[in-house]
């Protein structure tokens, strides 16, 4: 075996960088990542709550699954469909770069960018007085990580069947609908009943309710109600994004 | 002098698209130290043997060898530098840093700083690749190809939308890494691209090898002049004149490839005393490799 095949070292995290750096420069994602979901989040807890610390506590959880969902969706769904498109994972794939270690640094970066932004959603719900415990926080923190996961491979997914132009339209679909019928922005309680129904099958929903139960705001007791549906859908989101992986180059 | 090893080889190589057949048993052996060039129009299939050698595209039939094993092969890879024609760059990131990042992936890597005055981009290093002009772009793509020090070098088209000036930067670039050992696989469609740089050129039409050899002796190959004129004369009868290698309609003239001009206006003159508009020229590159590949046609049908 040839010296010249082990991965040079440093490559995964010179990856991660890179793709942190690629996502600070481009004002068109971080800052629609960034300031919508606190912005939404002041707007509709804080401002129409009128201070009241109930809906501000239960809207933490939601809105923080909200945060989560645009770094990721846009992050993969996006800019992977264009890297593609260009060339540049092609290049990527010539070379002796281990195979995994892009799809690795992005999720890392889509991390980084997520932990930002539910990061300023929490400063948020401290100034305005939601008081959880350490070990609330800790679940509540970790929900919302494991919320970049699903999205993630659905993002993937459409940016290895999708030109650029279609993920962006399909994410922002995606990102509206998983909040909206997903009840982050409003209980899944007061929708339609067919939308409710249609929740099930978002991850955004199961998220949202693990959250909730994470916070408190919740019965526990209906953990697994939420958590062996996450788990399915998420692998079907594994599964989406694994056949699409295939259907690039000519 | 010993012969040079063989890096790469194709050995009866078939490709084809959506059942349209662009490589047909196609051989073809890419040896160290020098610079071939695959020539021939477009869609000649020269871009598809460049995917083939690299292992981005996979062969229908045939073998594919490089560095004698599978070009997908993560060892094939380390000693591979590819430059394709359709690549984009990261928008958001500087010259240097793209270098730098895709020289990392390398073992075996060059400087950054050395990669950037190799392919002449010293002085745009801090610049984003989103500010680069097309010419620019490419030279970014050149570096890329070499950063890792590469043993086979792909280069797809690599002078398109140079000024003359890069052209003949990015050949002298080309020809220094060739002279230090690297084998290089030029695909172009321009005969001066290939005959300025190459030191074998392969031409290729419809997925099948023309002609092969040296520039010296692509060119022997071809007719020598071309012979304008305006005649009565049928072109069916000027394509039996001695010396006449093809015959083509240009508006009222007709144009005639010749191997021997002498002997083709004698008997053009015999033939057709009151012809006008004589004009004589040495043939072109370019209208050389039309006429090998036109000739070849035609023999093949």
């Amino acid at each position: 075996m040839s010296t010249l095949v082990a991965a040079a070292p440093g490559v995964y995290v010179r990856e991660a960088g890179a793709e942190v750096l690629k996502s600070a420069r481009t004002p068109q994602f971080i800052i629609p990542t960034l300031i919508l979901p606190p912005a939404f989040y002041a707007l509709f807890a804080l401002g129409m709550g009128n201070g009241d610390i109930d809906t501000a506590r239960r809207t933490l959880a939601t809105f923080g699954v909200f945060a989560v969902m645009g770094p990721a969706l846009f992050g993969f769904g996006a800019n992977v469909a264009g890297e593609r498109e260009s060339g540049q994972l092609e290049l990527k794939r010539l070379s002796p770069m281990p195979a995994g270690a892009h799809i690795a640094a992005k999720l890392a970066a889509t991390i980084v960018v997520s932990v930002i932004a539910f990061s300023i959603i929490y400063a948020l719900a401290i100034f305005a007085g939601v008081d959880l415990s350490l070990l609330q926080w800790t679940l509540l923190g970790g929900v919302h990580l494991i919320s970049v996961l699903p999205f993630a491979l659905i993002g993937l997914g459409f940016g290895y069947r999708l030109g650029q132009k279609g993920a962006i339209a399909i994410a922002n679909i995606i990102f509206l609908a998983m909040a909206v019928m997903g009840g982050l922005w409003m209980p899944v309680a007061v929708l339609p009943e067919v939308i409710q129904t249609i929740a099930w099958a978002l991850p955004s929903y199961h998220l949202g309710e693990l959250a909730l139960m994470a916070a408190g705001q919740s019965d526990a007791a209906h953990l697994w109600l939420h958590a062996v549906p996450l788990v399915l859908l998420t692998c079907a989101a594994a599964v989406f994004a694994w056949t699409g992986q295939g259907r690039h180059g000519a | 002098m010993p012969p040079s090893p063989i890096l790469a080889r194709l050995t009866k190589v078939a490709k084809s698209y959506s059942g349209k057949c662009v490589l047909k048993g196609f051989d073809f052996a890419l040896e160290a130290g020098s610079v071939v060039a695959l020539l021939g129009p477009n869609g000649a299939g020269k871009s598809t043997v460049a995917g083939v050698m690299t292992g981005r595209l996979i062969a229908d039939a045939g073998s594919v060898c490089l560095f004698d094993r599978d070009p997908r092969h993560p060892e094939a890879r380390a000693r591979m530098g590819v430059m394709f024609q359709a690549a984009g760059l990261p928008e958001a990131l500087t010259v240097a840093e793209t270098i730098d990042l895709h020289a990392g992936y390398f073992r075996r890597r060059l400087k950054t700083t050395e990669i950037l005055d190799q392919a002449g981009l010293s002085a745009l290093a801090k610049r984003r690749c989103d500010r680069l002009s097309g010419g620019e772009q490419r030279r970014v793509h050149f570096a890329l190809a070499i950063a890792g020090a590469p043993d086979v070098l792909v280069l797809d088209e690599p002078t398109t939308g140079f000024d003359p000036d890069s052209r003949r930067a990015m050949w002298r670039l080309v020809r220094q890494k060739a002279d230090a050992g690297a084998a290089v696989l030029l695909a172009t469609h321009h005969m001066d691209e290939a005959d300025a740089l190459a030191d074998r050129i392969v031409v290729i039409a419809d997925g099948r090898i023309i002609a092969d050899g040296p520039p010296a002796a692509i060119k022997a190959k071809v007719a020598g002049s071309t012979i304008r004129i305006r005649t009565a004369l049928s072109l069916a009868h000027m394509q039996i004149l001695p010396g006449a290698a093809t015959v083509t309609q240009r508006g009222a003239d007709a144009v005639i490839l010749t191997t021997n001009p002498r002997a083709t206006l004698e008997a053009l003159f015999r033939a057709d005393p009151l012809l006008t508009g004589l004009e004589v020229s040495s043939a072109s590159l370019e209208e050389a490799l039309a006429d090998i590949i036109a000739k070849t046609m035609k023999e093949a049908a």
